[in-house]
């Protein structure tokens, strides 16, 4: 039984992304070290070069030794774990995070190779007839969680098991607003197709960053969070909380789900870029349309991935620049700011969207097509400047749990703290409501 | 790469069956599913016999419904047919077989991945994906949490058992049957059942096309389903959509509210809230 053209075509990019991505992964990690170097004023990873030898080549060989160090770590299972899960937790996760590419484009398209069979020209994306790519990327996030999930769960460990909790809640929480950013997109090109999404930004030349800069910010924060980086990423808080909820993995294991959390990042990157910035497409450079050349496609390609190796950069950086969210501020950040921001700009483009052709025959094509962003920027305004202020600058350190104490074991841990000067506590309103000088300490 | 699918009739043939025969095959399909899920079901007593035999009854009557039905077009395809559909029917009945709540759920979502193959395969790519996302994304990561937080510490016995191993098993087994000779696995000729024969051959003809081709690029569903879908839900199904969406509403607005008076009742007596 002979392939058909076209299933060799799936192989061979099946293989190049597959490759290329756990390639990309394990380099990405050298300079994500390198990155936290250069923010941190140290040298970073400069020595491993060619084994045996003594030339350095900058620390390029570093992903290699790192990757032996792990795959020959003992592959330790505790004795308290649910067998079966435990295992699989850590291949359901990365699975998906190489699914999801499936769906992805890594590129425009190559000019016609004269094959038969292959579609002319070829597009740079495993599954082209696959109409719901942004739909698929979704689901396949959201199979995600299950890795971390059962992971947490299998570890039959607390503290795993609340990292497992904690995460995946944070999961299932970002992915609205992910959603919610994605949709305004969507809304905007009409279609669930990415490499669609992409052909409309360069045709238009306006990329959806600009356009919808609210949708922008909130899918960016909440890939952030989906993606589990610094702000967000309560399961490597080791000091702070045990670990997350691959505390009790190790060894090889340990590097699936280390490797499927980069590969998210990675995902994300590639998402921010289709959907907001353009893909393949930089003003003056790479023209629009599939009718290209040899080197135009190498261009776009080049294009492309400078776009997506800036988005990782950016990344790092925040990494190394922000302090992590604690659980709470995180859900409230979720819910109470990112979701109806998100609200907010895919109104603003339906309204956009819907009335286009009546602004376009009413006020002429170049003022619509300007109205149309300026909309779009005057809500970003707006939105951010209320989430500013109503949402406190500080957050409520107060214990969550003050009716536990009785008002009078208040009061005492009131007068040893501040002394004499407790008595208006008593006074001044319940244990609920602490008054804002009654609250623990604040003017101690 | 179409080779010649082999026909039921020929493997029908070799089994010793004449044509008309595959209704009586799908009977028998029927009876040893069932049989092998009472046999397979928790029932608080079994012997250790239970399982290999419930486990060799499965396997025999997943090969009568393969036999009794219709072939597809290519070698590929029937082969990943055969995946998918083993994913999805095997998970669904470990999803009523084990014990543990954590596992049912995560067979749960294993039937409905398989699933979501099945209406891939169809060329029905929204449902296929939306599927997952509805069912695996959202419903059942909040069934996980459930059951992990409920169920720290061992199970209670009626969680662990089946109540009606026996009704539930046939009653689940019939329905099988008679959904696959509804939607016209069994053609006309070799159905054996007496129905009206212009419907019968209407059902073939629409088993010929949501079924059996390959769903090519040109064909429109394929084209722009998603659009035409949406333009369907919205446009004649407005009022059902509108109204689904109240209820999920009303029915949120419930839960916070529900949740809000416990807190309200609790400050009210002065015990400890959130």
């Amino acid at each position: 039984m002979i392939p058909s053209t076209e299933t060799i075509a799936a192989l061979v990019k099946i293989g190049l992304l597959v490759g290329g991505l756990m390639t990309a992964a394990a380099y990405l990690v050298l300079v994500e070290r390198w990155i936290a170097a250069w923010v941190q004023d140290r040298k970073g990873p400069n020595r491993v070069g060619i084994p045996l030898t003594k030339i350095r080549l900058f620390g390029l060989g570093q992903p290699l030794a790192d990757g032996l160090k792990i795959i020959l770590k003992e592959d330790f299972t505790p004795s308290h774990v649910d067998r079966v899960l435990y295992n699989a937790a850590p291949l359901v996760i990365l699975a998906t995070s190489l699914a999801i590419f499936a769906a992805i484009p890594f590129g425009s398209v190559l000019p016609p190779l004269g094959i038969d069979g292959l579609p002319d020209p070829v597009p740079f994306l495993v599954a082209p007839g696959l109409s719901v790519g942004i739909l698929w990327v979704f689901a396949l996030s959201s199979i995600a969680v299950y890795g971390v999930l059962l992971g947490g769960w299998a570890s039959n460990n607390k503290y795993g098991f609340l990292g497992g909790l904690r995460s995946s809640a944070q999961l299932v929480a970002y992915e609205i607003p992910l959603g919610l950013g994605l949709l305004g997109v969507v809304l905007a090109s009409g279609s669930l197709e990415l490499d669609v999404v992409m052909t409309r930004q360069a045709d238009s030349g306006i990329w959806y960053a600009f356009a919808q800069p609210l949708g922008f910010l909130v899918f960016l924060i909440a890939a952030f969070a989906e993606a589990a980086r610094l702000p967000f990423d309560l399961p490597e808080a080791e000091q702070e909380l045990v670990g997350g909820y691959h505390t009790e993995y190790s060894g090889i294991k340990l590097l699936l789900f280390l490797v499927a959390e980069f590969l998210h990042m990675v995902t994300a990157a590639f998402l921010i870029v289709i959907l907001f910035l353009g893909g393949w497409h930089l003003w003056g450079v790479t023209g629009s349309g599939d009718d290209i050349g040899w080197g135009m496609a190498l261009i776009r390609f080049g294009v492309f991935s400078a776009k997506i190796l800036a988005v990782i950069l950016f990344f790092m950086l925040v990494r190394w620049s922000w302090p992590r969210f604690r659980f709470d501020q995180l859900m409230s950040l979720a819910w109470k700011v990112m979701l109806p921001l998100g609200l907010a700009n895919l109104v603003i483009v339906a309204i956009v969207e819907e009335f286009r052709p009546q602004m376009v025959a009413s006020l002429g094509a170049t003022t619509a097509g300007w109205l149309a962003v300026l909309l779009p920027w005057g809500v970003f305004l707006v939105g951010w400047i209320t989430a500013g202020i109503l949402t406190p600058s500080g957050t409520d350190n107060r214990p969550i749990r003050p009716s536990l104490l009785t008002e009078d074991s208040v009061f005492a841990a009131e007068h040893v703290l501040l002394g004499n000067n407790g008595e208006h506590f008593r006074e001044g309103g319940s244990p609920d409501e602490p008054t804002a000088s009654g609250s623990r300490g604040s003017d101690a | 790469m179409t080779l010649p699918a082999p026909f039921p009739g020929d493997l029908l043939a070799a089994l010793g069956l004449t044509a008309a025969q595959p209704g009586i095959l799908m009977a028998v399909a029927v009876v040893t599913a069932a049989a092998s899920l009472w046999l397979l079901l928790p029932k608080g007593l079994e012997s250790r016999l239970a399982r290999p035999v419930g486990l060799a009854l499965g396997v025999v009557a997943l090969a009568g419904f393969a036999l009794a039905g219709r072939r597809l077009g290519s070698m590929g395809e029937e082969a990943v047919f055969a995946l998918v559909a083993l994913v999805a029917v095997g998970s669904a009945a470990a999803t009523i077989v084990t014990r543990s709540p954590v596992y049912a759920a995560i067979w749960f979502a294993m039937a409905l991945a398989g699933v979501s193959g099945v209406l891939l395969m169809l060329g029905a790519q929204f449902l296929g994906v939306a599927t997952i996302i509805v069912y695996a994304g959202a419903i059942l990561v909040m069934f996980l949490f459930v059951l992990m937080l409920a169920q720290p510490a061992g199970l209670a016995s009626y969680d662990s058992v089946s109540s009606e191993p026996m009704l539930s098993a046939i009653a689940g087994a019939v329905l099988v049957g008679l959904l696959t000779i509804s939607i016209g696995r069994l053609s006309a000729t070799e159905a054996g059942v007496e129905a009206d024969a212009e419907a019968v051959a209407e059902m073939a003809a629409e088993a010929d096309d949501a079924t059996v081709a390959p769903i090519p690029a040109e064909d429109p569903l394929f084209e722009d389903h998603v659009a035409r879908l949406g333009g369907e839900l919205f446009g004649r199904h407005l009022v059902a959509v509108e109204a689904a969406g109240v209820l999920l509403f009303v029915a949120l607005v419930g839960a916070i509210a529900v949740v809000t008076r416990g807190e309200a009742a609790a400050l009210a007596e002065g015990r400890p809230t959130r």
